[in-house]
């Protein structure tokens, strides 16, 4: 039935046939996607965006399989690969508007190295960091991400480590926007995404998610609800916060908001000038 | 209530809640969004084995949304009647 | 047409603008380096783009991406970049991406001798990346023969929808010959198939054509890619089945093999009457040919079977280059690797290894030093 076909008001950004998604439920990538599509549902029917040139590119792992529901050119590449392969298309063709998403495993382990000099580079491209605190596909090992001292399959005497600040190191870098929200604000996604998508170089978002099944599953948060709505309780929306703010810590808080808004040229822009 | 294509939908006279029966993952998480509470776990179970909600409180529904902004699977909409 | 005297990087990088290269993206490594630089001046000229990635990893995967935007892309590097490219090979060849790497070898293992020669890559350039697959290996000898693999190799890439590996090395790199450089239309380019036009139904963008061959929907153009590293099926759709494993990998490898006329080259010479054969390619197999004219003026029945393909290899074509031989002498600049084939393929023969493990071109004694105990 054609009704059936096309009933929610983000069907026609997806395929739909490949629903339900592999994700487990009450996971946060299907919030943190729903966001992002009504944002970019707004920027393509007010006409700043073209649908044939939005191109979606993840990496490897929970958070990189969201891009395989979506009704437009994808890519699920190699993990931490996103980045690199997203530079090549959009070098090639530079009127397609990129959009990586990967979790932080993909973007900020393995992926570092690309992140940094894509920041750097201030390449043009909107790169959505979930940051749900582990590596959630492989099973619950420990994340860049993962709090001091919590149990995970890798460090079962805790995690001896301190956490990683990606909005700080991105930041520190020639990044154009720099933002963080969370899974339990979406209204602040959407937001952040539809000011990204019509912003010109490097744009990064972090999205804080909930993952009930690995993470839950180490903190003793097991159940979707229970994992919202204390994750809700940590997150500290700030008006323009500076980078010094961008706290990040299970235990303190997670300071949410904008922290870096720039206009400088990006990559192609600056590529262009150089080629005269 | 009506149920067309497998789509569960309760209305007042100003919204509609739909709910996509099999796409639900019963995460709960909209019945717990919801600010005055007008959605209660199903009976009826989905193809998959969930129960997905079900909008029986709908007039006190305000059209705020929140359950579809929550929604991780495409599952339930409000539409303005 | 024109005529330059040039080193085989300059003719890779020609090549690769005569087939049609729009992106190059790499990382600087010894001996290389002089395709990037050169192309870095020339092909922003020709309206193409050329970037230097933080990585060999960043390099090809760059390269990738920018293959299925819809530009002939390439990368170049050596032994240790080649390793890193290792994982993305596969990516190329799951995804079926046209995409031109050009391994110019230089002696290892790991950090090696940056600056010296070797053909030790061989079986690394087959199997670099984990997975059942083929991909095509094409070894010039000369300047020229540079310039023209370069464009085969694009040419196999865009017909099959596969990588391919160009293997150079420090020797060819830095020679200088005399070159002929083609204008379009003097030489045979091929370009991909792309579908007809936008379905507005959905169809399974990976089901081949006759050939096994599926038409390329490249980016931005409406065609709603799915670009998918993992096992799927004709739709794209991820399914770890014994069905789609059998249909992709086996698909995968027999639009190549189906192709094995085309992408297979060799050179025999002097094999009419020749008792001996002396087999070789790439750098080492201009010292091999010296030599055998050598032997021959001695009265050694010795012909000369050079392979431009080393993989896939036409094993029939290999068997019956040289019918009267009744010894086969694989010489190489490397353990003996390609005499491993070799001796798998000539079952009725005796087969040598005569490995000169050199940093530089092996000379006429090394190799005559070499070949003259199985003579
Ligand atoms: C080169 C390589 N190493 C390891 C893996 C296995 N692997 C798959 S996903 C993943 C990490 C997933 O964590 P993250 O990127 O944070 O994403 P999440 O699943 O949490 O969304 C790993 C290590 C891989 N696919 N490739
Ligand atoms: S394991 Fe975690 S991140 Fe992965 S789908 Fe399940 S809840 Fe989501
Ligand atoms: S939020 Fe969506 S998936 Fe979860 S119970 Fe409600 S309708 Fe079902």
């Amino acid at each position: 039935m054609a009704l059936a076909m096309h009933v929610h008001p983000l069907d026609k950004h997806l395929r739909v046939k490949r629903l339900p998604t592999i994700f487990c439920s009450g996971c946060g990538i299907g919030i943190a996607l729903s966001a992002m599509l009504r944002a970019l549902d707004k920027r393509i029917s007010e006409g700043s965006v073209n649908p044939n040139k939005v191109l979606w590119v993840s990496g490897i792992g929970c958070s990189g399989r969201a891009v395989l529901y979506l009704n437009y050119d994808v890519a699920h590449v190699l993990h931490g690969r996103a980045i690199p392969f997203a530079i090549g298309a959009v070098l090639a063709n530079p009127e397609l508007k990129a959009v990586v998403l990967g979790g932080d495993g993909d973007i900020a382990a393995i992926g570092g190295n690309h992140l940094i000099h894509a920041a750097k580079r201030n390449f043009d491209m909107v790169v959505v960091m979930i940051t749900n605190f582990i590596y959630a596909m492989t099973g619950g090992q420990v994340a860049p991400t993962t709090p001091y001292g919590v149990y995970t399959t890798t460090t079962p005497a805790g995690n001896p480590e301190y956490p990683l600040n990606v909005i700080k190191l991105v930041g520190a870098l020639n990044a154009n926007y720099v933002a963080r929200a969370s899974v339990t604000t979406p209204h602040l996604i959407e937001q952040y995404f539809y000011k990204a998508l019509a912003m010109r170089g490097f744009r990064f978002i972090e999205v804080v998610a909930t993952c009930p099944e690995m993470f839950g599953r180490h903190i003793g948060l097991r159940d979707s609800v229970e994992m919202f709505s204390e994750l809700k309780k940590r997150v500290v929306y700030r008006h323009r916060p500076s980078l010094e703010e961008a706290m990040i810590d299970w235990e303190k808080g997670i300071v949410i908001g904008e922290f870096v808004e720039r206009n400088n040229p990006s990559f192609i822009e600056l590529l262009r000038g150089v080629k005269k | 209530m009506f149920s067309v294509g497998g789509v569960v939908s309760r209305s007042n006279n100003k919204f509609r809640v739909n709910v996509i029966v099999d796409r639900c993952k019963e995460c709960g998480l909209c019945i717990f969004i919801c600010p005055t509470k007008v959605l209660v776990r199903s009976g009826v179970m989905n193809r998959y084995g969930y129960y997905p909600p079900d909008p029986v409180f709908i007039d006190k529904c305000v059209g705020c949304k929140l359950c579809e902004y929550v929604c991780p699977d495409f599952a339930i909409f409000i539409e303005k009647v | 047409m024109r005529r330059a005297f040039a080193t085989g990087n300059f003719a890779v990088a020609e090549g690769a603008m005569t087939a049609g290269l729009r992106f190059y993206a790499g990382y600087p490594i010894t001996p290389s380096s002089e395709i990037f630089e050169y192309l870095a001046e020339e092909l922003p000229k020709r309206g193409g783009v050329v970037v230097q990635m933080e990585d060999e990893i960043a390099s090809i995967n760059a390269v990738i991406g920018a293959s299925w935007a819809g530009a002939k892309a390439m990368t170049a590097t050596s032994g240790p970049g080649f390793s890193l490219m290792a994982e993305a090979i596969g990516l190329a060849v799951i995804t079926e991406t046209p995409v031109v790497i050009v391994n110019v070898m230089r002696a290892g293992p790991s950090t090696g001798a940056p600056t010296k020669t070797s053909q030790s890559d061989v079986f690394q350039a087959r199997w670099a990346s984990h997975g059942d697959y083929i991909v095509p290996v094409y070894a010039p000898w000369s300047v020229q023969e540079a310039y023209d693999l370069t464009i085969k190799a694009f040419n196999t890439a865009e017909l099959l929808r596969t990588p391919v590996i160009l293997l150079s090395d420090a020797t060819i790199a830095h020679l200088w010959e005399s070159l002929t450089i083609y204008d379009r239309g003097e030489v045979e380019v091929i370009e991909r198939k792309i579908p007809k036009k936008v379905s507005d139904e959905p169809y399974p963008p990976h089901k081949p054509d006759e050939d096994l061959v599926p038409p390329m929907p490249i980016f931005g153009a409406g065609f709603k890619a799915l670009v998918e590293s993992l096992l799927h099926d004709e739709w794209g759709h991820y399914s770890p089945t014994n069905s789609v494993y059998h249909s992709l990998v086996k698909r995968l490898v027999d639009k190549v093999v189906k192709r094995l006329s085309y992408v297979y080259e060799q050179e025999t010479r002097f094999c009419e009457d020749a008792e001996v054969l002396l087999v070789s390619y790439g750098s080492t197999a201009r010292t091999v040919y010296l030599v055998i004219k050598e032997l021959r003026k001695r009265g050694v029945r010795a012909g000369f079977l050079r392979l431009k393909t080393l993989w896939p290899l036409d094993e029939e074509r290999i068997r019956s280059c040289c019918p009267n031989a009744k010894k086969v002498i694989v010489v190489e600049n490397n353990i003996g690797k390609i005499y491993m084939d070799m001796s798998r393929i000539f079952r009725n023969q005796d087969v040598f290894p005569a490995s000169v493990l050199s940093l530089e071109l092996p000379t006429p004694s090394e190799v005559l030093e070499a070949v003259e105990p199985w003579l």
